[in-house]
Formats: C-alpha cells, structure tokens, sequence
C-alpha cells in the first residue's frame, strides 16, 4: 500500500516537474520543429582541425539557430533570433521577417534535415565555413492561406564565429551547388 | 426560367474570366546577379498577384500577366534563392537563385596583433571577399598577401579563394617593430599591423653591489636573441642564497634593466632567471 502510493505521489510528481518545466521552457523551445535534424562533419576541415569541444558547440548552436529561424519566420517574430545571428545574417532574417510583417506573409520550415561539412577553419579559429545540403519541406502564407508548397533541397554557404558564449552564423547564403 | 439563364451565363462568364486569368507559366531568370535588375515571365493574361520571397526580402503585388515583371536592383541586393509565385485564381510557381556581385570588399583577419620576433608560422590571415551588398563572393578570386617590415617586402604570396576563402601563415622578422601585413584584390586593398615585439631573453647577466645591511643586484640590458630588448614588464627572478637561507625577489624589467635588493648580512650567491634563461653567479663576501 505504502509503495503504491509512492508510485503515484512518483508519477504525479513527474507529472508536474515535466509541466513546470515545460511552462520554465522558452517559447522557441516548446515549438520548435522536432523534426530538426543536423549532421555534421567537421574531418575535412582545413587548415585547422575542429577540436570535439568545438565541434560539439557548432552543432549544438546550429541546430538551435535553424531551429530558431523558423520559428521566427512562421511567427514573424525577430525575437527567437536574439543572439543567435550576427553581421550579413542577422540583417539578413530581420530584413525578411519585416518584410513578411509588412506584406502579410509568413514561410514554414518543417521537417529539416541539414548535412552539414566543415570546410574551413582559419588558422587561429576565429572563422569557419560550413557547408550544409539542407533539406525541408517550405510553405508560405498569404495570411492564413497557403500559396506555396514545395520540398526544398538546397546548398548552403555558412559562415560561423566564436561569439562570448556560443557560435554566431555570420553568413548564410543559399549557393546553386557547391 | 429567365433568372436560371441568367444565372446560368453570369457564372459561365464569371469562369471563363477565371480561366481567363491563369498562368501556365512563370519564368525566371537563370542567370540573375545580386543588385541588378531581372524580370519574371508570365504567361496568360488578365491580373494576378506576384508574390516574390528571397532571403532578405518579401514583396506582393498586382501584375499584368503575359507582360514582362520588372525586378529592380534593390529587390534583388541579397544573394541566394528566390520564389516567384503568382497568383491568379491557382498559384504557379518557380524559384531562381541571385548570385553575388563582384568583389568589392575584403574581409581580412589577421593574427596575433603582437608577434614575438623570430618565430615560425606564428602570423596568420584570412582574407573573405564580399560583394557591395555584403555577400560572400564564392567563386575564386584571385588575390596577393604581402608582409613588410621597415618599408621592404619580406614575403609575398598569391593566392585564390576556395569556397570564398583564403589565407597564409608566416613567420615573424627578426626585428621588434610594426609589421605591415596587407591582402589585395585588385584594385581593392586590406591593411592590418602586427607589432612585432622581442622574443624571451637570450641570456642574463647580473652585477651587485654591497652595503651595510643589503645587496642590490640588476641585470645587463636584457635582449633576445636577436639583439631586441626585451619589453618591460617581462620578470626576471633573483634568487639568493647564504647557506641558511634562500631568498628570492621577482623584478619586472624597466628600461631594459631589473634590479633587486636583498638584506642579506653575509656572504651570498645570487644567481637570475627569466623564462627558461638562467643568468650568471654572483657570489658576494659579507660585509
């Protein structure tokens, strides 16, 4: 008797630890495309090698950037983007997320998959480019209805720098091949 | 029966102007280059909507089909894909990619900003070319890095962009100074400095001298290897012993010079140290 109500009082206690969390969480988190899925390659980089804790990092804070740029893009929000984009890049999502506001558009990534290769990182490791064959399914909306739909396959040109606590996507610039 | 015809004749008139106002087609252009203008073709006529969506830009509006859409530059200042979708009853579609422009800016990273003389591969850049519109310019761009120091060129290397990249690595000079590190492109040219400092000393002498309760030692000028002083502040370890007791003071450069005292009574050794530089003895008598 005494472990069964243990088990409920465990299960109930699990319950409302995994909504406080889900309620602590930030929002770009709770709708974050699931989906989402990165690889990365950092072999061939040259003319530095990616040390695991790097590589480990520029996963991470990629994944979490796309992840976050498509939440602002169906929300038309810039906030998601906060700290994550900096130079070309930031100009780049924010000049896109007004422009939609203004036009009353808005785009949706789903279903992300992103191969991505470290091409190059500088000498004293204050750059590096990637290059990511990303695939996603892309929809935009004129308001609530659709206009578009398609499954894009596309080459990236990524360009990444330390920033105080993470990597920064300082260019990302879709290429017709690489 | 007259209001059924009637009716009958507007939605037949009402769908043929629908269908009337599609298009089959949207062709974009194939070869369209960031900040140039391009135009889209339709086909069909009638009105319809343009939607065009690029990387940096989102705009709507009424078209004409079956007449050339003119893009103006600005529309088209980032590089990268671009959808054209137009509208008219159904939605056609088609997407085209922006190349960047030529290169008129150079991003150039250099490193260290000081540089001990004399060291391997210890400068490096990374130079990035980018278009007016701050795209990375990806094709291969030829470019030429070069190093001076005092005025005269001490290396020179060519290179091509890969991936919209390129660098160097080189050694330091042999004399302390500003060396001038640039990368050109054309007409378009980056200059960053490094200063180059001295290296570690090369080797410490010491001289002292007595008084009644005390000793004060100092170094020789202190200069690496390549006759360079070496920069103030850089510390040199004193270290004196009488048989009892072991002293030891650390003295920062200034000048060119550390000096220490020690209040030491009786005969002593003093010996010095900086970096992996170990100095001269000095053995002094006791007073």
């Amino acid at each position: 008797m005494i472990s069964r109500r243990n088990l409920k009082f465990d299960r109930k206690e699990k319950l409302a630890t995994a909504v406080l969390f889900a309620l602590l969480l930030p929002g770009y988190l709770l709708s974050a495309d699931s989906a989402l899925q990165v690889a990365l390659d950092a072999s061939k980089a040259t003319p530095r090698a990616v040390e695991p804790l790097t590589e480990r990092s520029i996963f991470r804070d990629y994944k979490f950037a796309w992840t976050n740029v498509a939440q602002a893009m169906e929300t038309n929000s810039t906030v998601p983007l906060n700290g994550l984009l900096a130079g070309t890049a930031n100009s780049t999502f924010n000049g896109a997320i007004q422009s939609q506001q203004r036009s009353g558009l808005s785009s949706r990534y789903s279903n992300q998959n992103h191969k991505v290769e470290v091409v190059f990182y500088s000498p004293e490791g204050d750059v590096m480019e990637l290059h990511d064959t990303a695939e996603y399914d892309l929809e935009i909306f004129d308001g609530s209805k659709s206009i578009h739909q398609e499954h894009v396959a596309l080459h990236y040109v990524v360009l990444m720098s330390p920033g105080a606590d993470r990597w920064v996507i300082r260019q990302l610039q879709a290429v017709p091949h690489f | 029966m007259r209001n059924r015809l009637l009716t009958g004749f507007v939605s037949a008139v009402c769908l043929a102007a629908l269908a009337h106002a599609q298009t089959d087609e949207v062709r974009v252009p194939s070869d369209a280059v960031a900040g140039s203008a391009a135009s889209i073709a339709t086909t069909g006529s009638g009105s319809a909507t343009l939607y065009l969506v690029g990387p940096a830009d989102s705009s709507k509006r009424d078209v004409k089909l079956g007449e050339d859409i003119k893009l103006q530059p600005q529309e088209l200042g980032t590089a990268g894909r671009y959808v054209a979708i137009v509208c008219a009853g159904s939605c056609q579609s088609a997407a085209f990619f922006v190349n960047p422009a030529k290169p008129v800016n150079l991003s150039f990273l250099v490193h260290p900003s000081r540089a001990p003389v004399g060291q391997s591969d210890i400068v490096s850049g990374v130079a990035l070319p980018f278009d007016e519109f701050g795209n990375l310019v990806v094709a291969p761009v030829k470019l030429d890095f070069q190093l001076a120091e005092g005025g005269k060129t001490v290396m020179t290397h060519a290179a091509s962009t890969e991936n919209g990249a390129a660098w160097f690595r080189a050694n330091s000079g042999k004399s302390a100074g500003p060396l001038q590190v640039q990368a050109t492109m054309n007409d378009v040219t980056a200059r960053r400095v490094v200063q180059q400092v001295a290296s570690d000393p090369c080797s410490l002498h010491i001289k002292g001298q007595r008084s009644a309760k005390r000793i004060v030692v100092e170094t020789e000028p202190v200069r690496d290897c390549a006759g360079n002083p070496v920069p103030d502040g850089t510390v040199v370890t004193f270290t004196g012993k009488d048989g009892k007791d072991t002293y030891t003071v650390d003295a920062p450069i200034k000048q060119g010079v550390a000096r220490a005292q020690m209040i030491v009574a009786g005969p002593v050794v003093v010996s010095a140290a900086s970096g992996v530089v170990m100095g001269n003895e000095l053995r002094m008598g006791a007073q």
